[in-house]
């Protein structure tokens, strides 16, 4: 059984088989490459075409009959052989274009780079160049030669041709390798070559044996070495192959060898990641649903309030695809015939990594747009205190939350109050102290939150609870803050800013160290070396009372001025001042100043 | 040099002027100016002409016209122009001259022989 086809040749219809269909279809492209659009190529192969179908009228008794390969064959040995067509142009010099240049400036086009397995000393790669290049390849080998004499690139720039350009194995290949456009023609052009080398080497070698035979006397030797040379060179030339062949196996089993273990790589990473991931995301989703207690945490950051479990699947499969894919990669290098998961498989998985990577992208933004507005809520208090009494400061901790003061900088925690109920806990207390003129001291409690937007950022602050206490000129201060759950973390803070009355004088307690900051920050008068001193507040400064006198140290030592802790030494020309631990020696040329336990002594030469 | 080319060529040569003389009395189309080329074993394969005859069409020599055939496609009939007509002539002159010396030539190699 047959497949036809049918055609439509120059206005007539055929039937006709498949493979009949295909030689012609070769038969007629052959037959265009030879001509040039010059010589009016469209209305030859429009008469040929009106000739073929012509001879196959005459061939075809009704019209349910079909051309076969047998028709076909007949019609092309009656036109004749695609070089038959040809006109030779040694004798119609006035064609302005010749076919034969035709075929030689289409053919660099096609060239296409090949090992040239038939002319090769080790891989063909230089072959392939030459041919490639249309050059000798003599030329292309001494190349490889210096380049292996500069540092070995040769070797290395071989190598990588070598595996990458493919062996010329097909006569098309061959052909196209060469440069000549692959039609019948040259392909049996290329054919009738190799019987034609064969025979011309058969020729040669008789011819020789022939002579050798010819002149028994001198030329036997010459012959014979003749015979030597060309069996030598052959011999040289089939022993590089094969062991070049041989290296080049050894070679490619290591690779092999190399790539599996590459292959078993990427299997363990693939499947550990996905397991992991897996782990991970069952863990995560049953946690949620029958809430572990610890997973709160991530309730309190998740600002943007996205489901936990949604955010956890598109991790997953944002991390998730892309290590499958790696795992897929090793299953394939190590083993040869996977089957494939099929496109649709491929594309949907990277229309979900897509989607999930999109997806965690906008839950990104908005859990970040969640800080975009910073609001603050300031409640102002005066503090009932009188000047002349010491203000003491103390920081108060709560001990259903924390019993330190160790402060931790934009942390929070979960805890409870003391009705149960969830609170997020965070120590971010920072203390200011400011001078004011005024007779009375406030205390400012400044309250800020971030938000979406400028309502809700300012809910969140407004939402915050702080507390301090004045008591027997003690002002004790919460060294936490605590806000519902349902306010999730937003970068919750208070700022205590406290203005005292000038000549107030203050003791900060030690508990107070940590929430304070340095002197001049914003304004701040108070620094944590203060603490537990008796501070006086000056205006927009602090005077320590109590603290002990910072040690001086100054040494100097040179031959005019020497200062150390024994005492003053100054050396010039016209005297010398030295005071110690013994008293006061003044000397110049003129007078003599003498100050120690003996009393006090000027002697002068006037 | 192989002979095929040679001959080839040879052949060639003189098919130009061989067409030119089988249309020089009636107008005919392209299976008739193969058969006649055929019988007289000039041709032996029918591709050769295709060229030869756009050839001569484009150099003005020969101009053809359409006829409907019953038994397949459209028949091209070709027919000489003034032009051709006039080269025509000269060929056949120089053929003769050709023919001529060539006889000449070949039988006075063989008398010498």
């Amino acid at each position: 059984m047959n497949k036809t086809v049918n055609i439509n040749l120059a206005g007539i219809f055929f039937h006709i088989d498949e493979d009949a269909y295909l030689k012609l279809q070769r038969y007629l492209e052959a037959i265009k490459r030879s001509f040039t659009d010059s010589q009016g190529r469209s209305e030859i192969i429009a008469d040929i075409e009106a000739r073929i179908a012509e001879l196959f009228s005459e061939r075809v008794q009704n019209d349910k009959q079909v051309i076969r390969i047998k028709e076909v064959d007949e019609v092309i040995s009656i036109m004749g052989q695609p070089e038959d067509y040809l006109v030779d142009d040694e004798i119609f010099e006035d064609e302005p274009k010749t076919s034969y240049s035709k075929k030689s400036t289409s053919s660099s086009a096609s060239k296409k780079l090949f090992r040239d397995t038939d002319n090769s000393y080790i891989g063909g790669v230089s072959s392939g160049l030459a041919h490639y290049f249309g050059i000798d390849t003599i030329w292309i080998r001494l190349a490889w030669i210096l380049l292996i004499f500069g540092a070995g690139t040769g070797i290395l720039l071989y190598i990588l041709l070598w595996i990458l350009v493919p062996e010329a194995k097909t006569t098309a290949e061959k052909i196209m390798m060469t440069g000549d456009p692959v039609n019948i023609t040259n392909i049996e052009k290329k054919i009738k070559d190799g019987f034609d080398n064969v025979s011309d080497v058969a020729k040669n070698v008789t011819d020789s044996v022939g002579s050798a035979a010819k002149n028994v006397t001198d030329s036997v030797s010459n012959a014979a070495k003749n015979i030597d040379f060309q069996k030598q060179s052959n011999k040289i030339k089939s022993s590089s192959k094969t062991f070049f062949d041989t290296v080049g196996e050894i070679f490619m089993f290591f690779l092999k060898v190399f790539a599996k273990f590459i292959g078993i790589i990427l299997i363990i990473v693939g499947a550990s990641a996905l397991i992991g991931l897996i782990i991970g995301l069952f863990s995560l989703g049953v946690a949620d649903i029958i809430h572990i207690p610890g997973l709160d945490m991530v309730e309190i950051a998740n600002a943007g309030n996205t489901p936990i479990w949604l955010v956890s699947l598109l991790s997953f499969f944002a991390i998730g695809i892309p290590f499958f894919f790696l795992f897929y990669l090793g299953l394939k290098i190590l083993i040869n015939n996977l089957k494939s998961i099929g496109n649709i498989a491929k594309f949907t998985l990277l229309g979900l990594w897509l989607i999930s990577l999109i997806s965690l992208i906008v839950v990104g933004i908005r859990q970040a747009s969640e800080f975009a507005y910073d609001e603050s809520y300031i409640v102002k208090t005066e503090l009932p205190i009188t000047a002349t009494d010491t203000l003491t400061i103390r920081m108060v901790s709560n001990d259903n939350f924390s019993n330190n003061f160790y402060r931790n900088n934009h942390g929070f925690k979960l805890a409870h109050d003391d009705d149960g109920n969830k609170i997020i806990y965070s120590s971010d207390v920072d203390i200011r102290v400011k001078s004011t003129t005024d007779s009375i001291a406030t205390i400012s409690i400044e309250k800020s939150a971030d938000g979406r937007s400028y309502e809700i950022a300012r809910e969140r602050a407004k939402n915050i609870n702080y507390n301090f206490n004045l008591r027997d000129n003690i002002l004790l201060l919460d060294s936490y803050l605590t806000t519902n759950l349902e306010n999730k973390f937003s970068d919750q803070e208070v700022d205590v800013v406290l203005y005292i009355p000038e000549n107030t004088i203050v003791y900060f307690n030690n508990s107070t160290k940590d929430y304070l900051h340095y002197k001049q920050f914003e304004g701040n008068i108070i620094s944590r070396e203060d603490t537990n001193h008796y501070v006086k507040i000056l205006f927009d400064d602090a005077e320590c009372l109590d603290c002990p006198e910072e040690d001086f140290e100054v040494k100097v030592n040179t031959p005019g001025l020497k200062i150390n802790e024994e005492g003053v030494e100054i050396n010039s020309d016209e005297g010398n001042i030295k005071i110690d631990n013994k008293g006061l020696k003044v000397q110049s040329e003129d007078v003599k100043v003498n100050i120690d336990s003996n009393g006090i002594n000027i002697e002068s030469d006037n | 040099m192989k002979i095929e080319n040679t001959k080839a060529q040879m052949r060639k040569g003189v098919l130009e002027f061989c067409i030119l003389s089988v249309l020089k009395d009636e107008d005919a189309y392209v299976a008739e100016i193969l058969d006649t080329l055929k019988d007289a074993k000039l041709l032996v394969v029918e591709g050769t002409i295709y060229p030869l005859l756009t050839r001569l069409k484009n150099a003005g020599l020969l101009n053809y016209r359409w006829e409907e055939s019953t038994s397949g496609p459209p028949r091209k009939y070709y027919g000489l122009t003034e032009t051709g007509k006039l080269f025509l002539k000269e060929l056949n002159t120089t053929w003769s001259e050709l023919h001529n010396a060539v006889t000449i030539v070949t039988s006075q190699k063989t008398t010498k022989k």
